[in-house]
């Protein structure tokens, strides 16, 4: 019987990859979306790329192969034929976010699978429609939309999306690394700069740094809302590991795939033991992103005594969680 | 000759810009541009705008460069039908599907890809072209041999920001705004505002500019760390623009003060002017150019930094507590 839903996350290179379990995932991203010069890139080391593709496929999982979120015109030629390796290796798909890499892989490759990731700005089923004639077959919405607007998409252009579930979701894309700012004063120089687990904080707010990329410093997480997910005919999740350890690759990876299992059974109820992983792997703390149409760094939940009980504070006292600052 | 570009948030700055040489004005009708809707303009006001602008001989632009919900496309037509009726010489849009869809159906409507689109490389350009745009605002990140290159290759009007801000992010690939306050409202005519989020027509908390810590784990590396935010003018690039057959500059600034935007406009007018007619033979001197820019831009960053502030402070009141603007 074909598993009805695709669990998957990113890898940036081969060594996270090869200290990585990926019993629990379908498909692996391969490559990193936000700098060229991140730690062994598999987007700029093509013979590692290779053998990543073959290492996925060997699991027996997909291989998908992602690219810039912001390429440059001295981008282009070397992502080009990171795309073509990703083709000749046997990928079974590539994850676009920019349209003129769109527009480039469509004409070399015509045919290939492309998923278009979240910094493409997918809004409006309108540029679903469009990016369909380039080739889209899967489409990653802006992080920005809500699940109501993102199943008016889904329902009017056909293709599945893609949604992350955990972990933690970009917020932007810069040409600028302020960490190597720090090289002399830390005593330690890119690419190491951003492989320590960085974050930006002011009071109650806090972003995960990783160089040119932001990250929510919470973690996303739609554990609870599975079922609703499920419900709406959604198909296809993402865990965002891109800047976790492989512990929390595993770990993460195991309660989500019980759940999505549990989930699409049509069984209810979310274990205390799942909880207690996803609490120990939030450093700052849980939230929703947009799906509820909210402030992305809000938690919503059924159960937020569940996020509450992360911070030891009494449920009575966090009525208002992100006035208190409660989830942190 | 190169197109000077202005911003205008109401009548009175369109009046100003004009006056001042504008060879065009940008507009943002009410919910549907990247400003806050403070700046924006209700349907007989862009008319109006539209009417001052032809007579003094220059060109209006509406902004629906928002990245929109999909329920709202048949009212992005409905009120980009009424826009062409009233002499609107062309749209600045983001949405891809929105810009495909009214290439469609007002296929002689000029359609500029705003900045928010991030058009970062000549495939992006190309991609624009292909659904239908005909003039691409550069990315202000963007390299002059990056530019000279785009204008060699592609046959495609390039608008550059001549004065504006460097965000630290690339401009529309930014949420972090409504990552820390979103408001969502409804505004009179039904229109879903999402103030905290630039790219859905709302606000932008400028949270970046907050005076960050940095962390590792519990350990504090950096006390205050400053995201790279500049302004930046291209002075000395103007010249090498304008020899390079750029379509257009221009400016931003719909929330500044009138005056502020007419001697901003003035000032830049004055110095294309000045260059395209001085004698090529001859260099150009920069110098009492860059001193009268001085005085402008100590009354543009006093502006710009009140108003950071204000919405620093706005975006720490949790949602509901205040009034929506």
């Amino acid at each position: 019987m074909t598993q009805p839903f695709e669990l998957n996350t990113t890898i940036s290179n081969l060594r996270d990859l090869h200290a990585s379990d990926l019993s629990l995932y379908d498909a692996i991203y391969l490559g990193n979306i936000t700098c060229r010069l991140y730690e062994a890139n598999l987007l700029e080391h093509l013979g590692d790329l290779r053998d990543a593709i073959a290492t996925v496929k060997a699991h027996g999982l997909k291989a998908y192969v992602t690219s810039y979120a912001a390429p440059r015109n001295d981008f282009l030629p070397k992502l080009a034929k990171a795309m073509a390796v990703a083709v000749e290796a046997g990928a079974d798909a590539v994850e676009v976010h920019n349209l003129g890499v769109l527009k480039i892989v469509h004409e070399a490759h015509p045919g290939l699978p492309i998923h278009v990731g979240g910094f493409a700005n997918v809004y409006t089923d309108a540029g679903a429609e469009v990016l369909k004639q380039f080739g889209a077959v899967r489409i990653t919405p802006n992080y920005e939309l809500s699940l109501e607007e993102i199943g008016q998409i889904h329902r009017q252009v056909g293709l599945p999306m893609e949604l992350l579930v955990h972990g933690k979701m970009p917020l932007g894309i810069s040409d600028h690394c302020f960490l190597l700012e720090y090289e002399e004063a830390w005593g330690m120089k890119c690419p190491d700069l951003c492989q320590q687990d960085l974050f930006l904080k002011q009071g109650d707010w806090a972003m995960k740094s990783v160089g040119k990329g932001v990250l929510s410093g919470k973690d996303v997480c739609m554990l609870e809302h599975l079922p609703r997910l499920v419900g709406e005919g959604n198909t296809r999740f993402r865990i965002e590991t891109v800047s976790e350890s492989p512990e929390y690759r595993l770990e993460v990876g195991r309660v989500y795939r019980e759940a999505l299992e549990r989930a699409f059974a049509g069984t209810d109820g979310v274990e205390e033991r799942w909880w207690t992983t996803l609490r120990r792997h939030a450093r700052i703390g849980l939230c929703n992103g947009f799906y509820f149409g909210r402030s992305g760094m809000e938690y919503l939940g059924v159960r937020p005594d569940a996020v509450a009980s992360a911070l030891r504070r009494p449920v009575a006292e966090t009525t208002d969680y992100q006035a208190q600052g409660a989830i942190r | 000759m190169i197109e000077l570009l202005a911003p205008a948030g109401n009548v009175a700055m369109v009046t100003e810009a004009v006056k001042n040489g504008a060879n065009a004005i940008y507009v943002g009708p009410r919910g549907w541009s990247r400003r806050r809707d403070a700046f924006e303009m209700d349907d007989a006001t862009v008319r109006e705008s539209i009417r001052i602008a032809h007579e003094g001989g220059a060109k209006l632009r509406v902004a629906f460069n928002t990245n929109m919900q999909s329920k709202e496309i048949p009212d992005l037509l409905r009120r980009m039908e009424t826009f062409v009726g009233y002499g609107a010489d062309g749209a600045i849009m983001t949405d891809i599907g929105a810009i495909e869809v009214v290439h469609r159906y007002f296929p002689g409507l000029t359609i500029h890809a705003s900045i928010g689109a991030n058009i970062l490389n000549n495939a992006d350009v190309a991609f624009y072209r292909e659904i239908g745009v005909s003039q691409v605002v550069a990315d202000t990140k963007l390299t002059l041999k990056e530019l000279a290159s785009r204008k060699e290759q592609l046959d495609v009007g390039i608008e550059i920001l001549i004065h504006a801000n460097y965000c630290y992010t690339y401009l529309g690939k930014c949420w972090m705004s409504p990552y820390h306050r979103l408001e969502r409202t409804t505004d009179d005519a039904g229109k879903d505002l999402f103030k905290g989020s630039p790219n859905r027509g709302g606000l932008d908390y400028r949270v970046c500019l907050e005076a960050w810590q940095l962390y590792s784990g519990d350990i504090k590396l950096e006390d205050h760390v400053a995201l790279k935010n500049d302004a930046f003018f291209l002075l000395e690039d103007i010249p090498h623009l304008i020899d390079m057959g750029v379509h257009c500059l221009k400016v931003q600034g719909r929330e500044y003060a009138v005056p502020l935007v007419g001697a901003i406009v003035k000032f830049y007018r004055d110095l294309i002017d000045a260059y395209e007619t001085h004698p090529k033979c001859e260099r150009f001197d920069l110098e009492p150019w860059k001193t009268r820019l001085a005085m402008i831009q100590a009354d543009r960053d006093a502006q710009r930094s009140k108003g950071t502030q204000t919405l620093l402070e706005e975006a720490r009141i949790p949602v509901g507590a205040i009034r929506s603007r």
